[in-house]
């Protein structure tokens, strides 16, 4: 095992390969709150990519409840089980990653879902963390709580898939992180299923390879969001590029929400993986839960989301979400609009901070009638 | 008494060599034959002494196999001085020849080094430069060639599909154009790998120079068939015998065995170092 620094736990750690950071990262930022669990995402993935014999069973993308939501089935709850205490020293990790608790002859400590686990994509779905009681009234955080959690890849920076596949099957280009599956060298041996914690690589059984996400590149390549981000009718995804820390651009819209800002945190940060999809915690849950996925951040990523209508460049960036299907590298605030450009500065798409409000009457005056709105 | 009364079935079942084993050899021999047999069943195979070799947990490279499985493979082999004929046999609790998540297959494999020469490549997958050559059989490819069809409902029978795109209208059933969208959706065959089809034989040639280096052999010139029958595989692979192999030579041989229901695929397997291979003359 090589050392590596994995910035995300504040730490260097041990994982199969040296450090070998792309070109430029592929990742995202999804505002939890936002999400109402339409499945527009997934569909949008499915009918694009796992419509075909043997993946009638995957969803590259998926959207689960929380806190009683998964696919597959206890995906995360099992793995942390395992995995045991997590402890943070302030912003460092105290506890180990995957790759640190790997038992003897594996190269991450990992499990394999059983068919049965892809059964139930739904098991969980808008089921309340409790029940609410008589006289609750509402308050943040809820009592009573759940939220929706969409996942995709999240094309880690240290990737277990990659580092668990014996024949070296499973690559990340160099050129934008995305991490992929040579479908042609690909044995089908499943040891990326069971490394992944995520759980997101699929055994296809008719072709006998695994397939997962691609972050639907053949669009990247040509500067358009995937599938499941420009599909999302609550706006609640961006997708871009993200810098070392140290590197952080303050006009680069994933930098600022993740580096700058620190508003959208990994999902599961402790397993280690450094992974590049980036989450805006929910407001209304608690904050322990929030901690166990999001890391020792969470909470004043809340805090900070919470007074954004107050924080004109925050809330004009995440205005962009889903504005626009180009990917959006640079961004710049003018007064009361916020432009979202390409890496040469072009302006791709112009926002205003504030969408007018326009109040209609009761009573049409030319008409002295009493509005009534038709269903 | 009863078993008194019975005694002479005793007597005719040992005339008829049915109470005697395969006589056994501390090698694998490949006996001269005119015919080699299609099947692991044949009577062929009757006459023809067995080598029981030990097998070990691969526990060489990651990802190990920790919990050793089948203990012993009994090999047997016939040559016709073109081609060589490998019957290996094992004890199995389950037949394991439906993939899917979290399901591995049954599995068995015949590995020889490329040249016959003194000193052998590595056992475990060859090494770099020193290739070796790998006749790999699996229970599911078996099963395909046996006539099981290649749908999702053959592997799960209660399976319910919506709609794939590719069989919708406008596209009539065969044409080229459905054949092509459903490619699309279908990485794995598109990129030419022989994973995903179509399975003429259960066996696949492969060559190796170490571990994780497996790959398709340049000619597919392996065939055979298994047999699962009172919880033991029986499995006939059939190559070309190793180039210069001469009566009374010697080569090396190693086999590998995985059990799917206890997980075991690629590098989780139970294998034996190199076995001596000599070519005798037939009775």
């Amino acid at each position: 095992m090589a050392r590596v620094f994995n910035w995300q736990i504040g730490r260097e750690m041990s994982y199969w390969y040296p450090e070998s950071r792309p070109k430029r990262q592929f990742a995202a930022v999804l505002d939890i709150n936002k999400c109402i669990a339409c499945q527009t995402c997934t569909l949008a993935c499915k009918t694009t990519w796992t419509s075909g014999k043997g993946q009638e069973y995957m969803l590259w993308n998926n959207v689960e409840t929380k806190p009683y939501g998964s696919y597959p089935l206890a995906y995360d709850v099992k793995l942390l089980e395992m995995l045991g205490g997590q402890e943070w020293d302030g912003n460092r990790y105290a506890g180990r990653t995957l790759f640190e608790a790997a038992p003897a002859g594996e190269r991450v400590l990992g499990w394999r879902p059983g068919h049965e686990d892809y059964s139930y994509p739904n098991t969980g779905e808008d089921d309340c963390a409790g029940q609410v009681d008589h006289g609750e009234h509402l308050s943040l955080p809820h009592a009573q709580w759940f939220f929706y959690l969409a996942r995709i890849c999240n094309h880690c920076t240290y990737p277990a898939c990659l580092s668990s596949c014996p024949r070296g099957s499973i690559y990340k280009r160099p050129e934008d992180g995305i991490v992929l599956v040579d479908q042609g060298r690909c044995r089908g041996y499943q040891e990326c299923v069971r490394g992944c914690p995520y759980k997101k690589v699929f055994y296809n059984p008719l072709t006998g390879t695994s397939e997962k996400c691609i972050a639907c590149f053949p669009k990247i390549e040509q500067g358009i969001q995937p599938q499941c981000f420009v599909n999302c009718i609550g706006k609640i995804r961006l997708a871009g590029w993200i810098s070392r820390p140290e590197n952080a651009r303050p006009d680069n819209p994933i930098d600022y929400l993740v580096h700058i800002r620190k508003v959208a945190l990994p999902l599961f940060p402790q397993f280690g993986l450094e992974p590049n999809v980036y989450y805006i915690p929910p407001v209304h849950a608690p904050e322990s839960f929030n901690r166990q996925l999001f890391g020792p951040g969470a909470a004043q990523a809340v805090k900070t989301y919470r007074e954004a209508a107050r924080d004109p460049d925050l809330a004009g960036l995440l205005c962009l979400f889903g504005s626009t299907e180009m990917l959006v590298s640079r961004f710049r605030r003018a007064s009361e609009t916020v432009a979202g450009t390409d890496e040469k500065g072009a302006e791709l798409v112009r926002v205003p901070l504030r969408e007018p409000v326009v109040v209609r009457p009761a009573r049409d005056p030319r008409t002295q009638l009493v509005r009534i709105n038709c269903p | 008494m009863r078993g008194q009364r019975y005694w002479w079935i005793g007597l005719l079942l040992a005339a008829a060599g049915c109470s005697r084993g395969p006589r056994a050899v501390p090698e694998v021999m490949a006996v001269e034959t005119a015919r080699l047999p299609d099947g692991p069943d044949a009577r062929e195979w009757s006459s023809v002494p067995e080598h029981r070799a030990q097998l070990l947990a691969q526990d060489l490279v990651e990802p190990r196999l920790m919990e050793p499985s089948t203990q012993e493979v009994a090999v047997r082999a016939l040559t016709n001085g073109a081609e060589i004929v490998f019957r290996l046999e094992w004890p199995d609790e389950a037949r394991d020849d439906t993939p899917g998540p979290s399901r591995m297959v049954d599995a068995c494999a015949v590995q020889l080094p490329e040249k016959i020469e003194p000193d052998l490549p590595e056992p475990q997958m060859g090494q770099e430069g020193r290739m070796v050559q790998i006749a790999y059989w699996r229970a599911d490819w078996q099963a395909w060639t046996d006539g099981r069809g290649d749908t999702i409902r053959d592997l799960y029978p209660n399976a319910s599909v919506d709609h794939y795109p590719f069989e919708a209208k406008p596209l009539e059933p065969g044409s080229a154009a459905r054949q092509q969208m459903e490619r699309l959706y279908s990485p794995a065959t598109v990129s030419g790998n022989r994973r995903a089809g179509p399975r003429k034989s259960p066996v696949e040639s492969l060559i190796a120079t170490g571990p994780g280096t497996l790959s398709p052999a340049p000619s597919q010139d392996a065939t055979g068939r298994g047999v699962f029958q009172k919880g033991r595989w029986s499995v006939v692979i059939r190559r070309p015998l190793p180039q210069g192999l001469g009566r009374d030579q010697r080569t090396h041989v190693a086999f590998a065995v995985w059990q799917g229901s206890r997980h075991e695929a690629g590098a989780r397997k139970m294998r034996t170092g190199w076995i001596p291979l000599v070519r005798r003359a037939g009775s």
